[in-house]
């Protein structure tokens, strides 16, 4: 029975917790536990859900599922990937080409710090985030062109 | 890339090191350009406020909510900020 959900349901996250409410509008005439239909609220406010919802909450986000594949991401399909729980050696990397580049610049930034050259370590954490931007650049190509009008000099 | 070949382009020979270096990045790299997106589905249970955000999450991209009267789509929620003047419904 849920209903305007994207007007009167609202969240907020707390630490590990996504809170959610509803949004009670001031003019909302509630039943009492008489029966009797009641609104003394001055604004809205919030309430906790009042209803049951089967898979009613959706949460969209990103995690760190499957780093580690049996088969090579680059040459198998996203869903047919097969995550390695235990990786070693001989363990893809679940990443695109240029992003796990951008990795290989970390684990040198890593490895310079460890070693106490934190300038080694600034330049290739330059060199990772510069990656990881070519790679976020690389999906929003946008091709602009106009006509030439008949008469323009070339 | 095998992580091997990752070895071998740094110069290391700590497997475990290399994974545990690897996940972080990954982590950067989800945190600040979401390169994959996940979506997880929960049950909404009368009068409870708090729901566990999904196992390994970095970061949010879109909360939503079932509305049962127009198809049963997902409709994203805005989020609120701030102190709200309900803190606790004992009576929702």
């Amino acid at each position: 029975m849920s209903k305007f959900v994207d007007r009167y349901w609202v969240y907020d996250i707390q630490g590990r917790k996504l809170h959610l409410w509803k949004i009670r509008r001031f003019d909302d005439n509630v039943p009492t536990t008489s029966g009797e239909l009641f609104s003394d609220a001055k604004s809205n406010f919030l309430v906790y859900p009042p209803e049951a919802i089967t898979n009613g909450l959706r949460i969209e986000h990103t995690s760190i599922s499957n780093p580690f594949t049996s088969n090579d991401p680059e040459s198998v399909a996203e869903s047919s990937l097969s995550e390695d729980a235990s990786p070693t050696e001989s363990s893809y990397i679940n990443l695109s080409r240029l992003l796990t580049l951008a990795v290989v610049d970390y684990v040198r930034a890593m490895l310079a710090e460890k070693g106490g050259n934190i300038e080694g370590k600034e330049y290739y954490m330059r060199q990772f985030y510069k990656k990881a931007s070519d790679n976020e650049s690389n999906k929003r190509k946008v091709l602009m062109c106009g006509t030439m009008s008949p008469y323009a000099i070339r | 890339m095998k992580v091997l070949e990752l070895m071998e382009r740094v110069g290391s020979t700590d497997t475990n090191l290399m994974i545990v270096w690897v996940k972080d990045a990954i982590n950067i790299l989800q945190s600040n350009y979401k390169d994959s997106l996940t979506a997880t589905k929960q049950n909404i249970v009368q009068n409870q406020r708090d729901y566990d955000l999904p196992a390994g999450f970095v970061s949010i991209h879109s909360v939503s909510v079932l509305d049962t009267e127009d198809d049963d789509k997902y409709k994203s929620i805005r989020r609120i900020s701030g102190d709200h003047f309900v803190t606790e419904d004992t009576s929702p």
